[in-house]
């Protein structure tokens, strides 16, 4: 747990607001929730200075109020952190983070498309996952959408 | 019926070709399907052909539930079969939308698009139970005609 613990407390010392809310699960497994405003800051801190060059995932999370993303970072030698950001539902906007991993695009377009959050800085593209004629405002993932059964277009009838 | 309508039904019956398309399935139908058609199962031995366009095919061999991109797809493949055509559903996924029914992109089951002739279910379907469909297919048109 030793390598574990320095990377908490050089993330405590950089980042002071942090400090005591690095929890270690595990070996290999840490945990940290971010403040939205400066979250892009310490992902950059993460990947610069202690190493975390790999994003393995990210997922997305429908909390009722608030929703939320977890970036899933990985070290080369197997150590894990993952990063909670919170946002509340009336508000969802986040910056992107294609800037420290460009591999971010995809799940940043996935949680825009299926949980409506709204990514300030992803470059202009196709839609993904859902299909181009996908009506507007309707997020598939959260919680309290239903399916409406106009979503199923029409029969071919048999001749 | 006419000496020449009999003759075209049998013939129809005995020479069935088909055309395999797949709505979003995650391809163990498809395997299963093919294999129904390699000499170990031998579809071929009712006569039925795999062909690559739906042109030239009278059955259409759905697997998958089908998902919003392929519906289109789906049709426009369908109105490409020429008259007398039937579609076989194989799979759990395309008689009802199986572990994906009810899903935000589904529009479940193959039946909800297009009209179909024969169910096989199983997930994935076995060979031996497509060969038991078709050949149920092939009854039916026995009987009717």
């Amino acid at each position: 747990m030793a390598k574990e613990e320095e990377i908490s407390e050089s993330l405590g010392r950089q980042f002071p607001a942090l400090g005591g809310k690095i929890r270690i699960q595990r070996a290999r497994r840490m945990w940290v929730e971010v403040e939205r405003a400066d979250f892009e800051t310490v992902l950059e801190y993460l990947r610069k200075s202690q190493g975390f060059v790999i994003l393995c995932t990210m997922t997305g999370l429908d909390k009722g109020e608030n929703l939320g993303v977890i970036y899933h970072l990985a070290r080369e030698d197997g150590i894990m952190l993952n990063v909670e950001v919170y946002v509340p539902k009336a508000d969802p906007v986040i910056k992107t983070v294609t800037g420290v991993f460009p591999g971010a695009d995809h799940y940043e377009r996935e949680i825009v498309d299926l949980l409506g959050f709204k990514v300030e800085g992803l470059a202009p593209g196709f839609r993904y996952p859902l299909t181009d004629d996908w009506p507007a405002g309707q997020y598939p993932l959260r919680k309290d959408w239903k399916l409406d059964p106009s979503f199923k277009t029409g029969k071919i009838e048999e001749t | 019926m006419s000496l020449v309508s009999r003759a075209i039904t049998w013939s129809r019956i005995k020479s069935p070709w088909i055309l395999h398309f797949n709505t979003g399935a995650c391809n163990a139908c498809d395997i299963e399907i093919l294999a129904a058609l390699t000499p170990r199962f031998d579809l071929e031995r009712f006569g039925i052909l795999l062909r690559s366009t739906p042109r030239h095919a009278d059955v259409l061999v759905c697997s998958g539930p089908v998902t919003r991109q392929a519906r289109d797809r789906l049709v426009r493949i369908y109105e490409q079969l020429p008259e007398p055509k039937f579609v076989v559903s194989v799979g759990t996924c395309s008689c009802s939308g199986g572990v994906f029914n009810g899903c935000y992109n589904m529009m479940g089951g193959v039946n909800e698009v297009i009209p179909v002739s024969a169910f096989v279910p199983g997930c994935p379907a076995r060979p031996e139970a497509i060969i038991d469909g078709v050949v149920k297919l092939l009854g039916s048109l026995q009987a009717t005609k």
